[in-house]
């Protein structure tokens, strides 16, 4: 059976994302280390059953705690997983670094850029598109605790597929900065 | 509205909350609680001490943020006082609630509707007399929204 | 290819550049709000502010509205009369375990399984533990409970524990099941293993606060006092005698938020019926084998084996042994056997904070072994010192105090 592994910061909304997708029951919490066992449960997609687990928080793939630990080895048991990765949107550099992470190992990668909410309140402005041209995977914005984007987001899982970081590098290099392009139009 | 009548308004407030909140802690180390007309000042550890202490914070809350009613960290201040004086009024009144539903000891299961109005008789807690007041805030944080 | 730390940050660094502008931010009310949580000097009584409401509520709606307002009503004026009519027929042995003393006419002096067991768990700990959690939910999903755990922070550091502590040691007040496996959320094995400890031995359950509430209202606030205290003492002590680290950590503080109805009434209904299924059956169990022990003469003959301990250090009665036994199965029907026994005040809330630091119930027991057998023993260990040591101090101030 495919499976979908939903990986992110601790205290990002991946539980509520996963009752989002599963229904089951995920005691959604507003600390982070709710999840240190971890949760299972089941979407359907384009008539297939696909097992989502929600793995518990972790900052980076160095394990520091018993958290992280699980789920280092999840990842490494599921070498043919799709990740759903989940970063807090008003934090972003922060959640792209576990990201790169799990791209770097060749997985097939979604970005869910959740707490889209907040990072509207402090003024945040991410521009998606241009993220997802230089990562080269599909990002979507979300609010998972209202449901805002879940669906756009397992509509564009099929999309995923995995990465050279090289690529990357090469496209972050050949993509101009704002300042720069506001500069010039001056 | 004008601003300074505001400050005015919320430091009195304040002042008010602070002698409350001083009133229930003395009549608590007194310990005999005190009734003047509808107001019942409490002196059980809990109630008296322990509430009385939080209507002090109330007051020391609203008068740190009258000094600035416009600046959102002092405003925030007046707002907390208020949330502090309907977190005590809200647990008095639900007590009230609590006790007039059962019958009592001897009583049958659920309350007469008589005995249930009766509870909600004066005398009251201070922090009741002080919420309709504390209110004032919830129009004034709209008014700042627009 | 794979990039190494450096590298990685520069590559984050570079998309964020071409990605994300920052707008000037503007501090609402919902941040100077949330500031005002976390600031000590503001925090620190907003705290005292939440935990009253907490406990008043607490109070209000399992006191006052359903234990006394409900359940003794139909416990002790129609439940017991109902089941001693109807059992009246039964062997003496098995009356006694079923249905328990037939001149009771209330249920915390019955003692039996069907009859007291029943009453302490659906009519004194279920609804402590519901409006226990609802409230606990309703806080985490505001957000207010990583800010205490930011406001504690400090404190906590002094025992070796960081502000997430407060999340396994609130938790605990519901029930130690589920704290035990939320200590997991510490970093070191030396963090889990004093937390485990801890909580065990120090934090009463939401059982026993509802049986407290019951049994001792006026000298509950002295026992839990006395337990906090013993909690920073002895959290001090091992911090200091145990080799291993306690790192810090960078607490992270989500905005606040409104609670979705949906997530709370999840929670709420996943935690209640969790603890309903690993209570209940405990405490009716734990009935039946205090009961038979009874009958065995067991009790007796160990409260006799025990009596110089108990009567001369601890000075409470030698009965109060029975009431321990019980406390390792169920702490909450300990309590609730005390209340029975004859003594003097200042002996109940030693009888009773000997309880509550005694052995974790047999559920949390099983709990910690699954954490591992070795944490286990330790806790043993510090347990036993704890008992011998902090209970016969409590009556040492009784004599200083010329109480005793």
């Amino acid at each position: 059976m495919k499976k979908i592994l939903l990986m992110g910061h601790p205290n990002v909304g991946k539980s509520a994302f996963f009752n989002r997708l599963a229904g089951a029951n995920v005691i959604e919490s507003n600390y982070p280390g709710t999840t240190v066992d971890y949760t299972k449960g089941y979407i359907r997609l384009e008539d297939e059953d696909i097992e989502i687990i929600d793995v518990p928080g972790a900052f980076s793939l160095e394990p520091k705690d018993k958290a992280e630990e699980v789920a280092v080895s999840m990842l490494n048991e599921n070498k043919d997983a799709l990740v759903v990765c989940v970063l807090d949107a008003s934090k972003i550099e922060r959640g792209l670094y576990l990201a790169l992470e799990i791209i770097e190992r060749e997985y097939r990668v979604v970005l869910a850029l959740n707490m889209w909410d907040v990072a509207e309140d402090k003024n945040i402005q991410i521009d998606v598109t241009k993220l997802e041209q230089i990562l080269g995977v599909p990002v979507v914005p979300t609010i998972a605790i209202s449901g805002e984007g879940i669906k756009e987001l397992v509509e564009r899982i099929k999309e995923a597929r995995a990465i050279e970081v090289k690529e990357i590098i090469e496209r972050v290099k050949l993509t101009s900065t704002p300042g720069v392009e506001v500069r010039g139009k001056e | 509205m004008n601003r300074k009548l505001i400050q005015i308004y919320f430091r009195i407030l304040g002042l008010v909350s602070l002698a409350f909140g001083i009133a229930d802690i003395l009549a608590t180390i007194g310990g005999k609680s005190i009734c003047l007309g509808i107001l019942e000042v409490p002196a059980d550890i809990f109630r008296g001490g322990w509430g009385g202490l939080v209507i002090l914070f109330a007051g020391f809350f609203y008068l740190a943020g009258s000094r600035d009613i416009l600046e959102v960290h002092h405003f925030s201040k007046v707002v907390m006082g208020s949330v502090l004086i309907w977190l005590i009024a809200g647990c008095d009144i639900f007590a009230m609630l609590c006790e007039s539903i059962p019958g009592g000891e001897e009583g049958p299961w659920f309350n007469t509707l008589q005995g249930f109005f009766a509870t909600y008789a004066p005398p009251y807690k201070p922090a009741i007399f002080l919420l309709p007041f504390s209110l004032a805030v919830v129009y004034y944080i709209h008014k700042r929204e627009k | 290819m794979k990039l190494n730390v450096d590298e990685r940050w520069d590559l984050i660094d570079r998309i964020a550049k071409r990605t994300l502008t920052f707008g000037k931010y503007k501090h609402t009310l919902k941040d100077a709000l949330g500031d005002l949580t976390i600031k000590p000097l503001t925090g620190i009584p907003i705290a005292i502010a939440v935990l009253y409401g907490f406990w008043s509520i607490f109070c209000s709606f399992a006191g006052t509205l359903c234990t006394d307002g409900f359940f003794v009503k139909l416990f002790d004026g129609h439940f017991l009369p109902y089941m001693q009519r109807i059992f009246s027929n039964l062997p003496g042995w098995l009356y006694y375990i079923l249905i328990g003393n037939p001149q009771a006419d209330n249920c915390f002096e019955a003692f039996g399984m069907l009859t007291s067991g029943l009453f302490v768990a659906i009519g004194v700990v279920l609804p402590a533990v519901f409006i226990f959690y609802l409230m606990f939910t309703l806080l985490e999903d505001v957000g207010y409970i990583p800010r205490l755990a930011v406001l504690i922070d400090t404190v906590l550091h002094k025992i070796g524990l960081h502000g997430y502590a407060v999340v396994p040691t609130i938790l605990a007040l519901g029930c130690n099941v589920p704290a035990v496996t939320a200590t997991r959320i510490l970093e070191t094995r030396k963090q889990r293993f004093m937390m485990m400890t801890l909580l065990a031995i120090f934090i009463p359950c939401g059982a026993q606060l509802g049986i407290m509430q019951e049994v001792i209202p006026t000298s509950m606030g002295w026992v839990l006092l006395y337990l906090l205290l013993g909690y920073f003492i002895f959290g001090f002590i091992i911090h200091k005698l145990l080799p291993g680290k306690s790192p810090e950590i960078l607490i992270d503080v989500p905005p606040y938020q409104m609670p979705t109805f949906r997530n709370v009434r999840r929670k709420l209904w996943l935690r209640t019926s969790c603890f309903l299924k690993k209570a209940v059956p405990f405490v009716l169990v734990g009935c039946a084998i205090v009961n038979i022990l009874y009958l065995a003469g067991v009790i007796n003959w160990l409260s006799n084996l025990l009596s110089p301990l108990f009567v001369g250090w601890f000075g409470v009665p030698k009965e109060t042994v029975g009431p321990l036994i019980a406390a390792f199965l169920r702490k909450d029907l300990a309590v609730a056997q005390l209340s029975v026994i004859e003594m003097t005040k200042y002996q109940m809330i030693t009888a009773v904070v000997l309880i509550s630091i005694y052995f974790p119930c047999i559920a949390t027991f099983a709990m910690m072994l699954k954490e591992g057998w070795r944490e286990l023993l330790g806790s043993l260990v510090v347990l036993a010192t704890v008992v011998f040591v902090y209970g016969g101090l409590l009556h040492l101030i009784w004599r200083l105090l010329g109480v005793a």
